[in-house]
């Protein structure tokens, strides 16, 4: 079981910074999932993680040591794009992987092929992109590894073979060893990952247990029978994260205590009042994207 | 056998309560009885390919509330005490339901006569006339 700890990393291209100021922590026996729009920093982070980019400062340290050879062999990792040569066969690479790390597993190499229904024998040239990507998974989980790096596992794979890879990603944190991925499906991480971390130009701007984001992240919503309503100061309460208003309707994002902001929202004269579930696609919109009304003129200009 | 339970993922419902709300509803309804065994935090996991935390959490709070206990190496199991109580934790699923429906009612203005009317016309349909 590892944990691994990425503190104030930061990586820069020329004036970019792909990665800019990030810390986290990774637990071991559990599947986190990274999520971010394009180029939000994510592939960058992975490849710091596993010493393929170095960075510009910051460290990343497995169980409390920096990475040393000794640590790769122990990290299987599935690269965005195919690391596969074109004029190697399957059967080719799965021989490759077995002179490249010592634990790796050839036997279950081929029964996880089998499961992802690829030919063995067939040369990579003539795979299709989610076929190599099967591939590259089915390498990455016959390496015995305790640590799991896994950029978009599910790329161009088929809904039937997208669930294969979510449990063989389960089933690696219930033996204890650590699964960290990226996807553009919400939905997947959603699904698998205890914890989950939002990136957005390079900074991590949301991190937490998915039940724990869903059960206290509401939206808190009430209709005004004029447009001229006044929110009484529920704006400032600290648990109102942001406001969003149109005309008459008034939605609250909060973080925790939606009974008693609904309470005060019914007080104050909204009607309608409800309180709605976020799942993990809202609750990552709304991170990424910029309140329509944090300052409330209406509200604030009629209150005084 | 079908699955014991289902959770839907992109529900707003954190997973850890759908599997408790479902369990408790199992074990009010009979289909989980006393003594009988659950499966364990890893096969269910696996089975609803969800994270084995996610499913320890909902096991551990399912023990807190004395619906089922856990034999070390043996595996976890339903309460005596949890089938005994299935008539509160009938109440508490009904009543939760019953909570939204009032609020709701309330929130779009109602007052207490035409709710106590409604729910009036809705015992009827349900459970017949007096």
């Amino acid at each position: 079981m590892s944990t691994i700890t990425i503190s104030n990393l930061r990586k820069v291209y020329g004036p970019i910074a792909a990665v800019d100021g990030f810390s986290l922590e990774i637990p071991g026996a559990s599947v986190f999932g990274i999520l971010g729009p394009n180029g939000a920093g994510k592939t960058t982070t992975f490849k710091c993680m596993l010493g393929l980019a170095r960075a510009t400062s910051g460290v990343v340290l497995y169980d409390g040591r920096p990475l040393v050879p000794a640590t790769l062999e122990r990290i299987a990792y599935v690269p965005e794009r195919s690391v596969l040569y074109d004029w190697m066969t399957v059967e080719e690479h799965v021989e490759m992987n077995r002179r490249a790390f010592s634990a790796f597993n050839p036997a279950r190499a081929f029964e996880l092929l089998e499961l992802f229904n690829v030919d063995r024998r067939r040369r990579v040239r003539a795979l299709s992109k989610g076929m190599r990507t099967a591939v590259m998974v089915a390498l990455a989980f016959a390496q015995s590894a305790e640590i799991l790096v896994l950029d978009e596992p599910t790329g161009g794979l088929d809904p039937i073979n997208q669930r294969h890879v979510l449990s063989l990603m389960i089933n690696e944190a219930a033996k204890g060893n650590s699964v960290v991925f990226s996807s553009h499906q919400i939905g997947q991480v959603e699904r698998a990952a205890e914890q989950i971390a939002v990136m957005d130009r390079g900074r991590l701007i949301l991190q937490g247990l998915v039940d724990d984001l869903k059960g206290d992240r509401k939206i808190v919503e009430g209709v005004f029978p004029d447009v001229r309503f006044v929110l009484d100061g529920i704006a400032n309460d600290p648990r109102v994260a942001r406001v969003d208003r149109t005309e008459r309707i008034v939605r609250l994002l909060v973080t925790g205590g939606a009974n008693d902001i609904a309470s005060r929202l019914s007080a104050a004269g909204a009607m309608g009042v409800r309180i709605l579930d976020l799942n993990l696609e809202d609750i990552f919109l709304y991170a990424v994207s910029p309140a329509t009304a944090t300052t409330d003129i209406v509200a604030k200009g009629s209150s005084s | 056998m079908p699955a014991l339970l289902t959770v839907d993922p992109r529900s707003g419902v954190p997973i850890y309560l759908q599997i408790i709300e479902q369990i408790k509803r199992s074990v009010a309804l009979g289909v989980l009885q006393a003594g009988e065994q659950l499966p364990t935090v890893k096969q269910l996991a696996i089975d609803l390919t969800v994270n084995p935390n996610t499913v320890a959490r909902a096991y551990r709070e399912l023990e807190r509330e004395e619906v089922i206990e856990t034999a070390p190496g043996r595996g976890s199991f339903v309460r005596a005490n949890g089938v005994a109580e299935s008539p509160r934790v009938a109440a508490e699923i009904a009543g939760d339901a019953l909570d939204v429906a009032l609020r709701e009612a309330k929130s779009v203005g109602l007052e207490r006569p035409a709710v106590r009317e409604l729910f009036e016309a809705a015992l009827r349909r349900w459970f017949g006339d007096l």
